[in-house]
């Protein structure tokens, strides 16, 4: 929504002195800390045990790896980035589960704050979110770890299928029709946009810059010739 | 000794832990540098950072058990230490992985989920999939400064453009996931158009009602509704 009348921005000097400088210092050694943690797990694996795949068979298997992978290092901060911010980004591209957990919880957090998304307190409001998602993940997903089997036994079967094949359905919907609510001009285009290439059978990695920046153009177009924008509050 | 108790020992949770350690302690600090925030200079009370804690709980609740159920395939596939390495902090949903394991094991000539994957498979795992996902990490540490900077200069300190550019590119984004479950068939199209629908209904009740506390439900409802009525209807 675009900021409406009664909406009062955090003022930027404090925001940048007290908030955003240490969320890059944070988040800049943070970011580097999980990347050199990441090579633990190869390393103990062979001082513990002195098992080391193949170098051929490891390039072998990057190589596949990365072709998967790459794309989506870039497409999905720059697609994120406007609605989550900077402490977001880090913390997105720290723990994962970005568009099925991150996103929505920050999204709800700004609704309940009922503060616009795009803005200097939109995005402090959003890194609430997702820290209490990153919080509430990780304890969720260490019983899960240890008990996930006990756990998932007293559901009945119908509920453990439904959350395996509906859940995640569910979520792209409830977030979709939340900002369709926002700018329903864009809903159908959006589809669309999507659509077409998902038919044609296209890759997901040329499709999701595809529907970001098709439906940003389409939504520019209609700002820039008919000052179509989406509603305030 | 055989690959998966090696998969299943106190090294693997160990490192799980170092990860979580990190995540864990960034999103702590970056929690008390918004709430300091918002209360110094927003006019935010303790009560109000609580409520938006609590919508970004209730909506979490939905998809961490919907990872649980599904990382179940990890443990059996591998192992509970690994799902929890992998799971716990690190980037890359439960399908990812075992997409990655699988490259991996075709890496070293082998087929993961069959016998012919063993503790070499095993190991270029382990090198694969945790090395092939610093490249979020890394790409965050070195541009996130510049993402800020390149969304200012295309909304040329426009709010009303800002906002256009925020609602559609999160339309794209999110249009993309619901086409992409509407194409797969079966109940998930009814999934996607019933969350849609109860969320949309809900969050304009809120307003309706001048109830702002049913926003932080509004989500989580939507996601289980659409879930059960596709559950009713799909099947």
């Amino acid at each position: 929504m675009a900021p409406n009348e009664g909406f009062v921005d955090l003022p930027e000097e404090p925001f940048e002195k007290e908030y955003l400088a240490p969320v890059h210092r944070v988040g800049f050694w943070t970011c580097i800390a999980i990347s050199v943690a990441m090579f633990l797990p190869a390393l103990l694996l062979y001082l513990l045990y002195g098992v080391f795949a193949p170098w051929a068979g490891i390039l072998a298997g990057m190589g596949l790896a990365l072709t998967y992978a790459v794309p989506f290092f870039f497409i999905e901060p720059i697609s994120y980035y406007p609605i989550y911010g900077d402490a977001g980004n880090y913390m997105s591209m720290t723990t994962g589960n970005v568009s099925n957990l991150r996103l929505p919880c920050a999204a709800v957090a700004q609704a309940v704050a009922g503060v616009p998304e795009g803005t200097r307190k939109g995005a402090v409001i959003a890194c609430i979110g997702i820290a209490v998602s990153v919080i509430a993940g990780v304890i969720g997903v260490f019983f899960g770890s240890l008990a996930g089997g006990w756990i998932t036994a007293q559901f009945p079967k119908w509920l453990t299928d439904a959350f395996k094949v509906y859940l995640l359905p569910a979520v792209w919907g409830a977030v979709f029709g939340q900002f369709a609510l926002r700018g329903p001009m864009y809903a159908i285009p959006a589809l669309i946009i999507a659509g077409i290439p998902l038919v044609l059978g296209w890759k997901a990695y040329f499709i999701i810059p595809i529907a970001v920046f098709g439906t940003v153009l389409v939504a520019y177009a209609m700002y820039k010739w008919f000052k179509i924008a989406p509603k305030a509050g | 000794m055989d690959w998966k108790a090696i998969a299943n020992a106190p090294w693997l949770w160990f490192c799980g832990f170092v990860q979580a350690a990190i995540g864990v302690g960034q999103a702590w600090y970056f929690l008390r540098l918004a709430t300091r925030l918002l209360e110094r200079h927003g006019g935010y009370k303790q009560k109000d950072i609580w409520a938006i804690v609590r919508g970004a709980l209730i909506t979490a609740f939905g998809p961490i058990m919907a990872e649980i159920f599904v990382m179940m395939a990890l443990i059996i596939a591998i192992s509970p230490a690994y799902a929890w390495q992998r799971e716990g902090v690190g980037v890359g949903s439960v399908f990812t992985e075992l997409v990655q394991v699988s490259n991996a094991a075709i890496g070293v000539g082998q087929e993961f989920g069959q016998p012919s994957f063993n503790i070499v498979g095993f190991a270029a795992a382990m090198v694969v999939v945790n090395v092939s996902c610093i490249g979020w990490s890394l790409g965050a540490a070195l541009f996130t400064p510049y993402l800020g900077k390149a969304r200012d200069k295309l909304s040329r300190g426009d709010p009303r453009l800002l906002a256009v550019i925020t609602v559609s590119s999160t339309l794209g984004i999110f249009g993309y996931y619901a086409a992409s479950e509407i194409k797969k068939g079966g109940g998930r199209p009814t999934a996607v158009i019933a969350g849609a629908l109860l969320s949309m209904f809900l969050f304009k009740l809120a307003d309706w009602l001048k109830v702002p506390r049913l926003k932080e439900w509004a989500l989580g409802i939507a996601m289980f509704g659409g879930m059960y009525i596709a559950h009713l209807l799909g099947s």
